[in-house]
């Protein structure tokens, strides 16, 4: 069974409609809708290559759509830039982090952000206090503010990315694989934060190959594959073999024959 | 402060409530910057060992500011190069900009403004006028130099090289080749020498406010932290650093004033104020050449930038992730056309004090200057890699290269000979500043 | 239908290389037209072709080359040329393609002696004529047309020996690999008795660098660079100073390191000891108005390209290199008169020569470059000469 809204009458945090981008002649995605709640989390899964990073990136401003609308809160948009996306209140936090590996944890929290005093020289020491205090709800153990942060740990580093969304007050958040390059007690820590984040209203996106990342945290789940939504699903509505099935064979459980259900086991 | 990666990640350094023992931790508590330190360091030792070399001769005012205002030209362009090289480009045209803009300079004073503009030798301010047009010169070849590297994407090296060749064959069509001299008298102070020296009373202003910058500088530093609650620096460390600063500060004046006119410009000052010469000649104290506080004035304002404004975050910002700027929303383009223009800018600088020493310009200005450039931002810790590098850093480079190449001049080792030594210790500073990154961080 | 069109192409193509081939290409080894057993030469049709080194210096481009060029076009000839940036594989290029645009005489400035000699054979297989211009070229063959310039180095020193028969003195020499600098000029001042004055402690040099004499005695200036000139001499300032001793001349080989040089002394407020140079820069004859610079070895090289030009056309005419003769200004004249004669070369062959001599310029003999049309206007060497300096009464 399959659902588009989780519920009707309130007006969705994010709604992206028949979202297109091609590379050449390369349909990244091909007519993609999703939605977001407040305090929901949206798993986006497919296979590499499905077109989950580009999508997302049409809504972070990092590479914009061809064609299509995004709505924030009912509101047509058009963001062509990151500033622009930030000033919905949508953050990011990449695959990649998008950390300055040689400035230290606040330069990054306040990249592109940075707070001044005087005749708009950079104040270092409020960019600190303030970085401290955010750090302090992600991750308190964390006291390395001034090393550059390529000298951090992974899960250190995870949580600078972090804490550069939550300071500027993001609403909308989209995560791109956020524990695949950590150990098990640091990807424990960011799940917990995730989960926190979701506690004060915040609607994440959250693309993962991993399957049972995405069943533990997600309300909803979104499969892509070949550029297009396969289906959304609510987690409660599905299992893990038929999410994984969506996944390789692109079809919906109904769908899918009897000899291609076969070869995925 | 921000610890922008000037120095090599410190993974042993001091942080609240952890104190270590002994020396290190004395030294970690002033918080001061080794590698800086050790730049420092090893000028001194080179000093050193030209003054024993040379049986104590070496080592006078007279001789250290011959060798400052030497260094001076190339030290001025290195300060700009840190920002170009840290947000991982290169110039390679500062040496033939430098020329044109000198050879402009010769021009203007020579020809152009008197004949062109019927402005005589003796319009008010026609140095400043030149000036102003050579700066203007400067910032517009860095513009398009910069524009056609950052928004047409063709790569630095490509166009900057570019640059090279076509404005160094550009500088032969003002005189055909031939040296032009005859600059304003008062462009020439610009130049040094004992006409171009603030004197003794302004030297040891020049001390006395360096004393105050330190303490004043030490003091905000604290109420900056103080305003957060954050740790500070014991009390006996600020003091001692206060303490060193303005010794140092004061220290530079004394030496500097021990820097005399010479017997010409002496009998000229003694004549003028009415002072009878003692027999040996009145020893008048020249003190610091303009062209010293040119450096110290452009050294202090590129590291503010460097460090103190959006500009500067922005340049380091971009050579440690490219893509990270971008997603922050930086806007990139337009800081590394800055980037250009600003060593544009420095040319322009840099060619009025060598204009202004030679009194004139010739084909050849700043002939293999960006190698010599570029090599004293690497001596002085930039790194290619993009990110690293400090502007302080690499004006002392400049000054080891050229206190180099000078203590061989004195000593009568060639050219060859000195090019020879300046390669090695090229090699050996990058050597030992990869080999000390390395084990920081392993 | 792609055959037919290549067949055309081909067509085409062979027409036009049978068009040019007439000419004989710089690949053909025949004689070109108008060599000297060829015709031509006595109607006039005489190419002059010239392979310049660094046509960059001023000097060429204001004095030589339109000399050579005047000569050449009156006579009727053709004058043709290329400049090898201080190149030598680009030298040979430039000679390739001289001979292959039709060249009956080759004017050749050498870049290095001995990297020029493919481009020298290439020259006489193709039965062209080689006059070897200001700079030897070891081969017996050639015409070597020049000043003299050890010459030059004598009159330098015989100018400041005069006027400083003994103290300390400090040698500025050009770029280490030009044999000007360090053979030729040096060998000129030991002739003027430099050497002879030093053994004789008559005369210290403050910069040796070493025992052998002339190798370490003075410092070299890479490329004859200004700015690298005035560094060396600020710190042989400072070590004078710093020993006590004062200077009391300074032989430095050329202009442009003399530049440098009174760079360094103003710097210092050195004051003037007196200085040599050569080559009659508009800078350094305005500094020798202005005391600043002793004496500066001029060469006329309107001269020199005039009789470069004079021979090159007698050469088309296949006169005899024993028979050519040249008509210059007296002041430059030869000393063996104004035919060939054989010159003894440091590599031992006979090669023959016209030698001109240059002239030595002080202050009071300013008027004589006045008069001779250099490039140099009297303007920009009297600028800023006040009746204090040395060069006031010519320059009236």
């Amino acid at each position: 069974m399959t659902v588009e809204t989780q519920t009707t009458g309130t007006t969705p945090l994010v709604e992206m409609r028949d979202i297109r981008v091609s590379f050449g002649g390369v349909h990244a995605v091909a007519g993609a809708s999703v939605d977001l709640h407040e305090g929901e989390i949206v798993g986006l899964v497919g296979g590499n290559g499905a077109g989950k990073t580009t999508l997302m990136k049409t809504l972070s401003g990092a590479h914009p759509a061809d064609s299509g609308e995004i709505l924030v809160r009912g509101e047509r948009t058009h963001i062509t830039n990151p500033r622009e996306a930030k000033s919905y209140g949508i953050e990011t936090i990449y695959q990649t982090l998008a950390l300055a590996d040689n400035l230290d944890a606040p330069s990054n929290v306040f990249l592109g952000r940075e707070l001044t005093q005087g005749v708009g020289s950079l104040d270092d020491s409020a960019m600190e206090d303030a970085t401290r205090r955010v750090m302090g709800r992600l991750n308190p153990n964390f006291d390395n503010f001034k090393a550059p942060v390529v000298s951090l740990s992974g899960g250190q580093r995870q949580s600078v990315a972090i804490a550069r969304a939550v300071q500027f007050n993001a609403k909308i958040m989209i995560m791109d694989e956020p524990t695949a390059a950590l150990g098990p007690a640091e990807t424990e820590q960011v799940r917990q934060l995730i989960r926190q984040l979701k506690q004060e209203g915040i609607g994440i996106f959250l693309i993962s190959h991993d399957i049972h990342d995405v069943y533990d945290l997600s309300d909803r789940i979104s499969v892509m594959y070949h550029g297009r939504i396969v289906d959304t699903v609510r987690k409660e509505d599905v299992d893990a073999d038929a999410v994984l099935g969506m996944i390789i064979l692109g079809k919906r459980p109904g769908e899918a024959t009897q000899e291609e259900l076969a070869t995925l086991h | 402060m921000a610890n922008v990666a000037g120095t090599a990640p410190a993974p042993g350094r001091a942080e609240t409530g952890e104190s270590r023992s002994g020396l290190r931790g004395l030294v970690a508590a002033t918080e001061i910057d080794l590698r800086l330190f050790g730049m420092l360091v090893a000028l001194a030792f080179i000093l050193l060992a030209f003054n024993l070399l040379t049986d104590g001769r070496f080592f006078s005012p007279g001789n250290m500011v011959t060798l400052t205002v030497q260094a001076i030209p190339v030290a001025i362009l290195a300060t700009g190069m840190v920002l170009v090289i840290v947000s991982r480009n290169i110039d390679l045209s500062v040496g033939s900009v430098t020329g044109l803009i000198a050879m402009t300079y010769a021009a203007l004073m020579t020809d152009w403004l008197p004949n062109a503009l019927g402005m005589g030798a003796d319009f008010p301010f026609r140095w400043l006028i030149a000036l102003g047009i050579g700066i203007g010169l400067g910032a517009a070849i860095g513009a398009v130099q910069g524009f056609i590297i950052a928004y047409v994407g063709v790569p630095s090296f490509v166009v900057t090289l570019g640059g090279l060749l076509s404005i160094r064959g550009a500088i032969w069509y003002f005189s055909n080749g031939a040296a032009v001299t005859g600059l304003d008298p008062t462009f020439r102070l610009l130049g040094g020498g004992g006409r171009g020296s603030i004197g003794e009373m302004l030297t040891w202003g020049i001390g006395i406010v360096g004393c105050v910058a330190v303490v004043a500088a030490l003091w905000n530093s604290r109420r900056q932290r103080r305003r957060f609650g954050f740790p500070v620096r014991p009390m006996w460390a600020e003091l001692t650093l206060g303490a060193l600063g303005c010794a140092a500060m004061l220290g530079l004046s004394w030496f500097a004033n021990g820097n005399y006119l010479a017997p010409a410009l002496a009998a000229e000052y003694a004549q003028q104020h009415g002072i009878v010469e003692p027999p040996g000649g009145l020893k008048v104290p020249a003190g610091y050449p303009l062209p010293i506080i040119l450096l110290i004035g452009v050294t202090v304002v590129m590291a503010w930038i460097a460090t103190r404004r959006r500009f500067g975050r922005y340049v380091y910002a971009y050579g440690g992730n490219p893509d990270a700027a971008e997603l922050a929303g930086i806007n990139t383009r337009f800081t590394i056309l800055k980037t250009f223009m600003l060593m544009g800018v420095l040319a322009a600088l840099s060619g009025a004090v060598v204009a202004a020493r030679l009194n004139g310009a010739t084909l050849d200005i700043g002939s293999s200057y960006e190698l010599y450039v570029i090599a004293a931002a690497v001596v002085g810790g930039t790194s290619f890699a993009g990110g690293i590098g400090t502007i302080p850093g690499a004006v002392l480079g400049a000054f080891v290269m050229q206190a180099l190449s000078y203590g061989l001049a004195f000593m009568g080792v060639n050219s060859p000979g000195q090019n020879v030594v300046a390669g090695i210790v090229l090699i050996l500073a990058v050597a030992f500043d990869s080999w000390n990154r390395r084990r920081a961080t392993s | 239908m792609v055959m037919r069109k290549l067949a055309a192409l081909l067509a085409v193509l062979a027409l036009t290389l049978a068009a040019c081939g007439g000419d004989g290409g710089a690949a053909s080894d025949e004689p070109t037209a108008g060599g000297p057993d060829g015709t031509g030469a006595a109607t006039g049709d005489c190419t002059v072709a010239v392979s310049w080194n660094n046509f960059q210096q001023p000097r060429w481009a204001a004095t030589d080359q339109p000399n050579i060029r005047d000569v050449v076009e009156a006579a009727g000839g053709t004058y043709i040329d290329a400049d090898a940036n201080l190149s030598n594989e680009q030298q040979l290029t430039d000679i390739s393609n001289l001979i292959g645009q039709g060249a009956d005489v080759l004017i050749l400035l050498a870049q290095d002696q001995n990297a020029v000699l493919p481009g020298l054979q290439e020259a006489k297989d193709n039965g062209i004529p080689v006059i070897a211009y200001d700079r030897l070229i070891e081969d017996e063959e050639v015409l070597y047309i020049t000043f003299n310039n050890v010459g030059v180095g004598e009159a330098e020193a015989t100018a400041i020996l005069e006027a400083v028969p003994e103290g300390n003195y400090v040698l500025i020499k050009g770029d280490p690999g030009d044999p000007n600098a360090s053979t030729f000029l040096p060998q000129g001042w030991d002739n003027a008795g430099l050497k002879e004055k030093v053994d004789a402690g008559e005369i210290t040099v403050l910069n040796m660098s070493g025992e052998n004499w002339p190798e370490d005695a003075g410092t070299y200036t890479e490329a004859w660079d200004t700015q690298t000139a005035q560094e060396n001499m600020e710190a042989i300032i400072d070590a004078a100073v710093a020993d006590g001793e004062t200077i009391d001349a300074i032989l430095a080989e050329n202009d442009s390191t003399a530049l440098g040089v009174v760079a360094a002394l103003e710097a210092k407020n050195y004051g003037f000891p007196p200085l040599s140079g050569q080559d009659g820069d508009p800078a350094n004859l305005n500094n020798v108005a202005l005391g600043k610079q002793y004496v500066d070895v001029w060469k006329n090289s309107n001269e020199l390209g005039k009789a470069a030009g004079q021979a090159a056309i007698q050469l088309c005419e296949a006169t005899a290199m024993a028979d050519i003769a040249i008509d210059v200004d007296e002041s430059v004249a030869p000393l063996d008169g104004n035919s060939p004669t054989g010159f003894e070369t440091p590599g031992g062959n006979t090669v023959q020569s016209i030698i001109l001599q240059p002239t030595p310029i002080t202050a009071e003999d300013l008027g004589q470059v006045f008069e001779a049309g250099w490039y140099a206007s009297k303007e920009d060497i009297c600028a800023g000469v006040t009746e204090d300096d040395p060069g006031w009464e010519p320059c009236q």
